[in-house]
């Protein structure tokens, strides 16, 4: 289970502060996969970030059960000038994981081939993220935290990842950021809606996506 | 932070606690492997380079030694001399220096919760330190086998001293680290202020009894002035200083360390924020 206890996080901007979490109090059930949706700019990638650990919310506090695995995107975790293989064994290390299996699983997911003793640095964005997800399914997460990256790819790699989600969906669940609804439709049970510091949570997918467009037509 | 936080926070267990420091001490030893790959992985001279460059220095201040003067400083071999000042002093000076950018170079990593900014900066430092070690010993034993004979007088006051040096470096490591993503110009602060006086005002090229008194009095206020006149001490039979004092060493070497732990927990979440 992952709860958001009164959590609140603003930044400092030229303009004085802006508050991207105002007193933020959600339970994620469990077994469920939850998509956010929010607009550009909401706040979405720091509510990753905070549900993952990865930054500190200003008040409150985040309640984990499980593993969590890091905010999973284009680039977060991972140098450019270190192969593949090698940041797949610093990954197996920190979560305590045997570095062979780590190393092995997600040489064959990612089907990177030859680029896989390649630095990083050398990839494109679509192979950056077949990457970070490769390893971050060898690792066996409860919790998969996804800041928009699902949607790079040709069309066939993305299939095997959906199918490889769904497989995990019995035993772990999704949170996804997006700013768009085709990738929660397609990958989430339910979701919720980030705007203006609050977070609401929908149970019915649809109900979510039918404010969601209200708001993008009235920001347009 | 407010207090709301601390109290909201469910209560610290002891087995939470040994969770942690396996865990901490996991994510440690795998940014050493990884620096070490960073550093030494795409450039096999790397570590040639690593042991030549002290040796190099030795070289050249030895050269300039011999032409000014025939005697040698305090009965000290020359060669060995030298290279018993320049290879501990980078205990120091490269231990600061490699800390110094482990925050802002190592950024991505802060996705992972389990990465803290304390962890990418001591594993840099115990990188460092291990390697210079290495340097060191190899040196030392290759001077043996060069006809320099190498004996030691007291080992373990050898290694207590360069434990200071590795401890002055790591808190001044710890305070740059933390200040130089708020403060860019950071570098040249520590490299120009820091670094270059302290490289020769700190008893590599000279012993405290070869400066006049009142020029001593002032250098023997450094604290590495002391260390590396205990160190040589210690090394040598030739030598032994009146002016090395383990209490005053000391005493500099953990305020120093403890200041840099000081500024990094006032500063840790404010640099993560500043990159």
């Amino acid at each position: 289970m992952i709860r958001l206890v009164n959590v609140s996080k603003r930044y400092r901007t030229s303009s004085g502060f802006h508050t991207v979490l105002n007193n933020v109090d959600v339970t994620f059930p469990v077994g469920k996969s939850v998509g956010i949706l929010g607009l550009n700019g909401a706040g979405k990638s720091t509510l990753i970030r905070i549900i993952g650990d990865a930054e500190p919310p200003d008040t409150g506090h985040v309640e984990r059960t499980g593993r969590v695995s890091w905010p999973l995107g284009y680039t977060g975790g991972f140098q450019g000038n270190l192969t593949a293989r090698e940041n797949a064994r610093f990954v197996a290390r920190i979560y305590g994981e045997s570095t062979k299996y780590i190393e092995e699983f997600t040489q064959e997911f990612s089907e990177l081939g030859e680029y896989f003793d390649e630095p990083l640095r050398a990839y494109s964005a679509g192979m950056r993220s077949r990457f970070a997800f490769s390893v971050s399914l060898a690792c066996n997460f409860d919790y998969y935290l996804v800041d928009e990256a699902l949607e790079t790819g040709d069309a066939r790699y993305k299939e095997k990842f959906r199918l490889a989600f769904e497989e995990r969906r019995a035993t772990a669940s999704v949170i996804l950021v997006s700013h768009n609804e085709q990738t929660i439709r397609r990958n989430c049970d339910m979701a919720a809606i980030l705007h203006d510091g609050e977070l609401t949570l929908y149970d019915e997918l649809k109900d979510a996506l039918q404010f969601y467009s209200y708001l993008q037509t009235r920001a347009a | 932070m407010s207090d709301t936080h601390v109290s909201e926070a469910p209560r610290i267990r002891l087995s939470d606690i040994s969770t942690a420091l396996s865990t901490q001490s996991r994510v440690i030893w795998a940014l050493i492997l990884r620096e070490t790959k960073t550093r030494y992985g795409e450039h096999k001279l790397g570590f040639l380079w690593a042991v030549l460059e002290p040796l190099i220095m030795v070289a050249v201040f030895v050269g300039i030694f011999a032409s000014i003067r025939s005697d040698s400083p305090g009965g000290m071999p020359l060669v060995l001399f030298m290279l018993v000042g320049i290879v501990p002093f980078h205990l120091f000076r490269d231990t600061m220096g490699q800390m110094q950018g482990a925050i802002a170079q190592n950024k991505s990593l802060f996705a992972f919760p389990q990465v803290t900014t304390f962890d990418v900066i001591i594993a840099r430092g115990i990188l460092e330190i291990l390697l210079l070690s290495g340097v060191f010993i190899m040196l030392l034993v290759g001077m043996d086998i060069a006809g320099y004979s190498v004996n030691i007088e007291r080992p373990l006051g050898v290694l207590a001293a360069c434990g200071l040096l590795s401890l002055i470096g790591m808190g001044m490591g710890f305070a740059f680290a933390s200040i130089s993503p708020l403060v860019p110009s950071m570098r040249q602060i520590s490299g120009a202020v820091l670094g270059r006086p302290l490289f020769l005002g700190s008893g590599i090229f000279f012993i405290a009894d070869s400066v006049p008194g009142p020029v001593r009095e002032y250098l023997l206020l450094n604290p590495l002035m002391h260390i590396l006149e205990l160190l040589r001490s210690a090394f040598f039979y030739e030598f032994e200083s009146a002016h090395g004092d383990w209490g005053y060493a000391t005493t500099w070497s953990l305020c120093v360390f403890a200041f840099g732990l000081l500024i990094h927990q006032a500063m840790r979440r404010k640099a993560i924020v500043g990159i």
